[in-house]
């Protein structure tokens, strides 16, 4: 628990220097248009592999699906792209999830 | 004076809307991060403390994949970057402050950033609407963090099927966001390297970090490639 708690100190400080060295030091300063494209890529990337990491999970050395989380995935994808509304979208997708947990089980 | 008023009351209800879709987020947090064995204080001070969804939700789910605490930090410092480019936008709207912009640049993130851009733009600088919006949105993140914290606790989450929420929260959070070729292979090209990580080192955690850095090349090459053509 000590680590959580070093971890949130140090998300808390290095979270802000970025806030303030944008502010008081980037300020005024012309950022090379490429290095701009490539921060704003970045999280696209970091949540899609995180999204991977939750889908196929590691099983006695060999890497398995898992169709619940596939199918509850798939269902919030359809659901935020036609409701456009992030709660339902997420109760949708866990609700069918669960449900394929369920039948599969 | 009540020029103030007018200020603070215009930053309120304009930044209401998003604080409901803020607090949509910040429940989902708190459900996350209890799932994630933190305890209510921890959930709580953490959002109090750094003030970012993306960094909470992305620290949250690779503590919950086995990831290291120095894997998550520097994850946390990828996500951050844009940090510098909202800092940089925003640097003269705030510029009034003087020494009270060490605090108002606790508000540089997302959704901060798109409301005081624009307002900078019509009205020129503006501290008091942007330090008005960061507030609103600050107490709809902690209190939602708060009630997330405390459902997530009181339940079951294999039982009510809330592991499931980690990749759910994550696809409905990006899938509004792709738009454009640069973005979506961007999102390819992450999951070909991540399953391919995966692959070939199943568990191992440098495969968000990897992704994190190398999948925004694609993007990059496709926005070169579509301007200079």
């Amino acid at each position: 628990m000590l680590n959580y708690w070093i971890l949130i100190g140090l998300l808390a400080a290095s979270t802000y220097i970025s806030r303030i060295i944008g502010i008081e030091i980037m300020a005024g300063r012309e950022m090379n248009a490429t290095l701009r494209l490539y921060f704003n890529y970045v999280p696209i990337g970091i949540i899609s592999a995180l999204i991977i990491k939750q889908i196929v999970i590691p099983m006695d050395g060999q890497l398995a699906i898992s169709f619940p989380v596939l199918i509850g995935c798939l269902s919030t994808a359809i659901t935020i792209k036609v409701l456009k509304m992030f709660l339902p979208s997420v109760m949708i997708g866990a609700i069918l999830g669960w449900a394929a947990r369920y039948c599969m089980s | 004076m009540d020029e103030k008023k007018v200020i603070i009351r215009t930053g309120f209800t304009e930044a209401l809307p998003l604080a409901i879709a803020i607090a949509a987020y910040g429940l989902s947090y708190g459900v996350l991060a209890a799932q994630a064995n933190f305890s209510l204080a921890g959930t709580v001070a953490m959002s109090l403390l750094v003030f970012s969804g993306s960094v909470q939700m992305v620290a949250v789910a690779m503590l919950t994949t086995g990831a290291s605490l120095a894997s998550v930090l520097f994850t946390s410092i990828l996500l951050n970057l844009r940090n510098l480019l909202y800092g940089a936008a925003l640097a003269e709207g705030l510029a009034p402050a003087k020494n009270w912009k060490w605090l108002l640049a606790f508000g540089v993130s997302d959704e901060p950033f798109v409301l005081g851009v624009s307002r900078f733009a019509k009205y020129g600088p503006d501290p008091l609407y942007f330090g008005t919006i960061t507030g609103t949105f600050y107490a709809a993140w902690a209190l939602s963090s708060l009630m997330g914290a405390l459902i997530g606790n009181q339940i079951d989450p294999q039982k009510w099927g809330l592991d499931l929420a980690f990749p759910i929260t994550f696809i409905a959070l990006i899938i509004p966001s792709l738009k454009g070729k640069p973005v979506i292979a961007t999102a390819l090209t992450a999951v070909v390297i991540a399953s391919g990580l995966e692959y070939l080192m199943p568990g191992n955690e440098f495969t968000i970090i990897i992704t994190g850095i190398l999948s925004p090349l694609a993007g990059l090459y496709l926005k070169r490639r579509s301007q200079n053509a």
